[in-house]
């Protein structure tokens, strides 16, 4: 019952930390650390996404917030986007200059990663720069985890070229 | 090898098809939905066509391919509309 408290303190600490970061850290065995999560779940104390090929635990009442942060993390230039404003608020030029991204591609991600309330837009003179607003730590932790299929990474490419083209709509 | 290279270009479409299916799921960019009708349509087309070419079929399908083609070809050109 001890062990299954330390587990469930790590992921309410650490939301978003994946099976592998749990073990890890607290150096427990894969099939201990099984039997506690699977009876962790069973109690609705924590819940699991799978998010490319890593499954991710939240603790309970992070719903929300866990699908907020698998859609904004789904693409690759949304990834490396939070990465890149974690050193720091910058427009959406200095984004798509330090990114190699076109300014509709930049544009369409900060766009949707505003939507999510993980970034925040200030308008300053003519620009506008976009800052992050959610918990660096949490975001770090995700992104670094991710490993994303063959498939994710070519759907990835692909909608970045489309937002390059289209209006995004 | 006729057969044999419709194959290779029915499993590339499907392909090509689901991943535009993840591109959608991920974005809802209306573009990638166009891309996946258009892939599934070459699929579908490059299909009559091994079916023609096997003579499963023995009917004309010369109007349905050309037809196929253009909505094909249609649909790319929506995809990568500058709006």
């Amino acid at each position: 019952m001890e062990r299954r408290n330390e587990i469930l303190n790590l992921i309410t600490k650490k939301p978003g930390i994946t099976f592998r970061g749990l073990a890890r850290e607290l150096g427990i065995g894969i099939g201990d650390l099984q039997y506690h999560l699977r009876k962790l779940e069973k109690e609705g104390a924590v819940f699991s996404r799978k998010i490319g090929k890593r499954r991710y635990i939240f603790p309970k009442g992070f719903e929300e917030e866990a699908q907020r942060l698998i859609i904004a993390i789904s693409t690759e230039s949304r990834r490396r986007i939070l990465l890149l404003l974690m050193n720091g608020p910058l427009s959406q030029k200095e984004i798509s200059e330090a990114l190699g991204l076109s300014q509709p591609t930049v544009s369409y991600h900060v766009g949707e990663l505003q939507k999510l309330g993980i970034i925040t837009a200030e308008g300053r003179g003519r620009s506008v720069i976009y800052s992050l607003n959610y918990d660096p730590e949490t975001i770090a932790r995700i992104i670094m985890e991710y490993r994303p299929s063959v498939w994710e990474g070519l759907a990835d490419s692909l909608i970045d070229f489309l937002s390059g083209v289209g209006d995004g709509e | 090898m006729e057969v044999v290279l419709a194959l290779f270009v029915l499993m590339l479409s499907l392909v090509l098809a689901g991943v535009s299916f993840i591109a959608y799921k991920k974005s809802h960019l209306r573009p990638a939905l166009y891309l996946l009708v258009a892939f599934l349509l070459l699929a579908i087309k490059k299909g009559v066509e091994l079916l023609q070419l096997t003579q499963r079929i023995e009917k004309d399908v010369g109007l349905v391919i050309g037809g196929l083609e253009v909505i094909f070809l249609l649909l790319f050109v929506l995809a990568l509309w500058r709006r």
